[in-house]
């Protein structure tokens, strides 16, 4: 029997279909940019480039306060859900009962967004309903519009929904710390935080910044969630949707759409290029130091 | 109340208790309100089956099977697509170029599945460039019109929608079935289809597992894919859901997103029985 591993085509042939199957999930997205740069929009027979539905969108005064929101929603999000993910992933590694805490951790990525969100919009409905009567018979005041739909409630679908990866994402970072150098640091005298800080943290910066570009992304680009949670406010994706589904395809919805996507590549481009020049910056200095020393 | 030291050692309960107040218990409470009877607006604490009934004497039960079905459909393409790119990667590459190779299945994935989904309508629609590129090579004569709107269209769309996480999957899976294997298999004569059903498949069933499951989850529960892509009689749970929402029937859509949960915790449940499921996660932790 012939192993393929020495036939230097079938080699070929598959990482040809590998990228291929990249170019195939890829495809559609690129083919919505293109239209998106085309004066004369979807199934034109010209194609005429132009920054004409860009600038439609840059112009629209609902468009720009949904992006402000967004931008808004995804800043506290990454405040909240990161350093909620190192306290988890650091809880993970050195809890004893580690099933139930993953599978709790990890759920959230099983369930579908219109599933989550709907039970959530229950569920704060009646915690508000709760607060207020509370409220009412306690006399507690400062309990009214608590979990009322809104920023805060919007915060915290987004957190439970982004938590999963960014544990992930820390948890295979903090896989390459050894505990023993935090042991070493506590010996020397260093505080919990000062080990933490000044020794754990810089080894795991490259996973933090990861995690805060992918929640960023994930906040940016999520839809269903934050229209049942929100409550008052529009994000970008929600205007998109409605965009897309009560008007259809406009130029401009391409343009949003070519944004949204542009943005995502752009950002997820630069975690890429960031992690494998640092894995390559690790394997040198492994490299350098497993090199034997010459004796003079 | 508290030291330094007490307060460090709550702040890592921090992510526990977060989740078991806004997921665990939001999700075991649908149980309970999927009991409560409807009012005009919203509901009120009570006892009934009303909602079960209303969902399993109506087309909804029928419509929920019919998308557990085109979910499975959705499943084995995923698997058979993204399976073997994971046994590749893990086979055949450096040990320092699989991480950088799986990383490339991330972009798609981190892509608005809002975008990718309405990207697929002008793509697969009849003047897209699918079915124009078919019929300029001449392999059609005319447009193939079941690409869109129909059930085609949804797994289609589910597939690539959720097709990365089979990849990821598999790979972390095949971190079980080390390089030597391969080569006993190869020693002892195996063809690459016994290597593959009898040796691959059981140790990575895990991670196959993990992925199989969260395709099929949320093929069944994301209502964004049958609305856009499967026309006007596709239904899945999550589209019921949403439009028991609309319809301000909340008893209805905490009853279907019960059952929804229900069928996620037998599946994980029997998965983690059979597969162990941690050991996906093993490597990394």
């Amino acid at each position: 029997m012939r192993d393929d591993f020495t036939s230097d085509l079938t080699h070929r042939l598959k990482w040809l279909y590998l990228l291929g199957v990249v170019a195939m999930l890829l495809s559609p997205v690129f083919y919505v940019i293109a239209i998106s740069f085309n004066e004369h929009g979807f199934g034109a027979r010209i194609y005429e480039f132009t920054f004409a539905w860009y600038r439609v969108v840059a112009g629209d005064t609902i468009l720009l306060q949904s992006l402000e929101w967004t931008a808004y929603l995804a800043l506290v999000t990454v405040a909240i859900a990161v350093p909620m993910g190192v306290l988890a992933a650091k809880f993970y590694r050195r809890s004893r009962r580690k099933v139930p805490f993953l599978m709790l951790m990890l759920t959230p990525l099983f369930v579908p967004a219109d599933i989550m969100g709907s039970a959530l919009l229950v569920y704060f409905k009646n915690l508000a309903q709760i607060c207020e009567w509370l409220g009412d018979e306690l006399g507690l005041t400062f309990l009214y519009g608590w979990f009322e739909l809104g920023f805060t409630t919007a915060v915290i679908g987004l957190v439970i929904y982004t938590l999963p990866y960014v544990f992930i994402v820390i948890l295979i970072t903090m896989s390459r710390y050894r505990e023993q150098q935090t042991e070493a640091a506590r010996n020397c005298g260093a505080t919990a935080w000062q080990a933490f800080w000044h020794v754990e943290f810089p080894q795991i910066r490259p996973g933090v910044l990861s995690a805060c570009a992918f929640t960023t992304i994930l906040t940016f680009n999520e839809t269903v969630r934050t229209a049942l949670l929100k409550g008052g406010f529009d994000t970008f994706s929600n205007v998109l949707t409605s965009q897309m589904l009560n008007i259809g395809m406009s130029g401009e919805s391409y343009a949003m759409a070519g944004m949204m996507s542009m943005v995502s590549m752009i950002v997820i481009g630069g975690v890429l290029i960031y992690s494998l020049a640092a894995a390559e910056r690790r394997e040198r200095q492994a490299r350098a130091r497993a090199e034997p020393q010459m004796s003079a | 109340m508290f030291g330094e030291r007490g307060l460090q050692r709550l702040a890592f309960y921090l992510p526990l208790v977060f989740m078991l107040l806004f997921f665990a218990l939001p999700m075991l409470l649908t149980v309970v309100w999927s009991f409560f009877e409807r009012t005009q607006f919203w509901m009120e604490p009570g006892f009934t089956l009303f909602a079960y009934e209303n969902f399993f004497t109506s087309a909804r039960a029928e419509n929920y099977l019919y998308s557990m079905f085109h979910s499975a459909i959705a499943v084995v393409i995923s698997f058979a697509i993204g399976f073997p790119i994971a046994v590749f990667v893990r086979r055949r590459l450096p040990q320092t170029a699989q991480h950088q190779v799986i990383l490339l299945f991330v972009l798609p994935f981190m892509i608005s599945e809002l975008v990718r989904v309405f990207a697929l309508r002008p793509v697969l629609g009849r003047t897209g460039p699918l079915n124009t590129f078919l019929m300029e090579i001449g392999l059609i004569d005319e447009p193939i019109s079941v690409l869109l709107f129909t059930p085609t269209g949804v797994v289609i769309g589910d597939v690539l929608s959720f097709l990365p996480f089979m990849v990821f999957s598999g790979f972390l899976a095949m971190e079980a079935v080390q390089r030597y294997i391969f080569e006993v298999c190869d020693d002892l004569g195996a063809g690459r289809l016994h290597t593959f059903v009898d040796v691959i498949v059981p140790l990575a069933a895990p991670g196959i597992f993990a992925g199989s499951v969260f395709i099929f989850v949320n093929s069944l529960g994301v209502a964004l894919v049958p609305t856009v892509l499967g026309g006007p009689g596709a239904v899945n749970a999550g589209l019921i859901v949403n439009q028991a929402i609309v319809a301000l029937d909340f008893p209805l859509a905490m009853a279907v997103s019960a059952i929804m949960m229900a069928t996620l915790i037998l599946l994980l449940y029997v998965g983690h029985r059979l597969f162990d499921l941690t050991k996906i996660i093993r490597p990394i932790s």
